[in-house]
């Protein structure tokens, strides 16, 4: 039993005067080293004065990592930061020294409740861990409120929507058809602010769509309804086809839900989804279901197509998205050949989070589509294909 | 001020391991000055799938978790790869108590893509250019690295032929 992979972290924090900790933190493993210096306020947790050191690295690129650091000065190291460091410095800088630096925040959140304890026992020297932690709740001591204003990913209001069939089934202008005869959506696209991690808000999404000769759209995203009104004001602001769906998160991964308008928080069970989705008469599309890691494909751990389509989830799923616009033609094409082997009907999408993707890969129908139930009905005839639309 | 006796300190080692069948059993242990805990996990392979799970968590001011294996089921089957963090926490819940716990499982996951990982970065030629190249490919077959780091930056040298061929309205 070689150990195959091994990565060991190790974080030392100081008091280096009354008011501030000096934190040390060392992450070894068998790709990197990397270390990390910083001091932090013991009144607020904000750190400064962060250094970071590489001792082994993998691209000749890497050092520029250091240069970035510098954007997590003046971060509160409470809880709930670790997505904005994930976010800044993982982004920006890299992955490995953001993992390092959450690392250390836990290590000064825990050092700056044993000072604090140790501080009230000076006055009550019988005081346990317990009644200090129930004083501490009571005078909230415990940053989180400090951190949660340094994130700036506020939620997104959810707006409740009416159901599908309460869509009026008002005709727009039948756009023109490809020179094929085909009815081109892109069936998978993300807006801010409805998706936290898209960018450009739906007006911009629609426009470019339009601009590019879409004939329709599906907003997908996750987790969030659009309201029936919303969706009925932009299609006529832009006499375009809009149409809503819902990337669904759950354990399997991402479905792409058509024809299902219930709101849908957290991570649901798949089979669950498929129960009341198939009570709807909704129907669930596989999003990139290969969507693998950023060093590795399926190629290189021997996923073949065959074992590929043994997973639970394809047995649950109406089809499959063969073209999604953020993965690899690699997994894109495992994707394909596991639809084709089950005989799942297949999508494409750009899963855009920008305008500048929208359109990227499309599904072609073989008739117009004017609202969602024409959409969700021509999705079970299976007469459809993705296509690469640019 | 002893500022050279610590106040607080922490070590976390990760191990993978292959089992006989070619799956990885991958175990994450975390001594603190509060903590001790450790989760251990077994990944099936290929399909990286969590095929088993147990942990055991022990610290100085926090309840014990009850049941924590069978909370730590809920995770079982998913899918190691993009999107499981969200999975992970969702579904074991954001207990005080647990956030500790969805890191461990977090960090033995890491730990399995690192070393497959690592099985492709052994691939990596050893002269300077040899070296850009294949760091310039790996971008080029998964594009999500593009912009997600320093090295992989726009306008890093990784990245000029990705963002030649994307200037030439190729692929990207
Ligand atoms: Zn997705
Ligand atoms: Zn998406």
């Amino acid at each position: 039993m070689i150990s195959e992979f091994n990565r060991n972290k190790i974080i030392d924090v100081a008091l280096l005067d009354e008011k501030t900790l000096a934190v040390h933190g060392i992450l070894n493993d068998s790709i990197y080293s990397l270390e990390l210096d910083f001091k932090v306020n013991l009144s607020d947790l904000v750190c400064f004065e962060i250094e970071g050191r590489w001792l082994r690295y993998t691209t000749p690129e890497c050092p520029q990592a250091l240069n970035f650091l510098a954007q997590a000065e003046g971060f509160c190291l409470a809880l709930g930061i670790e997505e904005k460091i994930h976010k800044t410095v993982g982004r920006t800088s890299c992955r490995h020294f953001a993992n390092l630096l959450i690392e250390c925040a836990y290590a000064v959140r825990e050092t700056a409740k044993l000072i604090r304890y140790q501080e009230a026992q000076v006055h009550n020297p019988e005081l346990t861990w317990q009644e200090f932690l129930l004083g501490e709740s009571e005078t909230g001591s415990n940053f989180s409120q400090k951190a949660a204003e340094d994130t700036e990913d506020a939620s997104v209001a959810v707006s409740v929507a009416a159901p599908a069939t309460g869509e009026p089934a008002k005709r727009l202008p039948t756009p023109a058809t490809g020179k094929s005869g085909a009815f081109i959506i892109d069936m998978h696209m993300h807006t801010a602010p409805a998706s936290p991690c898209a960018s450009d808000s739906v007006e911009a999404m629609i426009a470019k769509a339009q601009r590019i000769g879409l004939h329709g759209i599906c907003l997908t995203d996750h987790n969030y309804l659009w309201s029936a009104a919303d969706i009925r004001s932009l299609r006529k602001k832009f006499t375009f086809p809009v149409f809503r769906a819902n990337e669904i998160v759950t354990e399997q991964g991402d479905m792409l839900v058509y024809g299902f308008y219930d709101d849908v928080q957290g991570i649901i069970k798949l089979s669950e989804l498929k129960k009341r989705v198939q009570a709807a008469g909704g129907f669930i599309v596989a999003a990139h279901p290969f969507r693998g890691f950023l060093t590795f494909g399926a190629d290189d751990i021997g996923l073949t197509p065959e074992k590929a389509r043994s997973r639970e989830m394809f047995q649950l799923v109406d089809g499959v998205e063969t073209l999604n616009g953020k993965v690899t033609a690699t997994e894109n094409g495992l994707a394909r050949e596991v639809a084709e082997g089950l005989k799942l009907p297949a999508t494409g999408g750009s899963d855009a989070h920008d305008s500048s993707s929208v359109g990227l890969y499309a599904t072609a129908f073989t008739r117009p589509i004017n609202n969602e139930v024409e959409l969700l009905a021509a999705l079970k005839t299976g007469d459809y294909q993705p296509i690469k639309f640019r | 001020m002893a500022d050279n006796i610590l106040k607080f300190s922490l070590n976390r080692a990760t191990n993978v391991e292959k089992l006989d069948h070619g799956n990885l059993l991958s175990v994450c242990h975390l001594r603190d000055t509060f903590t001790e805990a450790e989760i251990r996990m077994v990944v099936k392979m290929p399909e990286l799938e969590i095929a088993e799970i147990s942990g055991h968590f022990r610290h100085i001011y926090l309840d014990g978790i009850d049941n924590l294996d069978d909370s730590l089921k809920k995770v079982l089957g998913v899918r190691v790869g993009a999107g499981m963090l969200k999975i992970i926490k969702g579904l074991l819940g954001e207990a005080e108590n647990l956030d500790q716990i969805v890191y461990m499982v977090e960090e033995c996951c890491h730990g399995v893509i690192l070393h497959l990982t690592k099985k492709v970065l052994l691939k990596a030629p050893d002269d300077p250019a040899g070296r850009q190249e294949f760091y310039s490919e790996m971008v080029k077959k998964s594009i999500r690295l593009y912009d997600r780091c320093a090295a992989f930056a726009k306008g890093s040298p990784l990245v000029a032929s990705l963002e030649a061929e994307k200037r030439a309205g190729g692929r990207f």
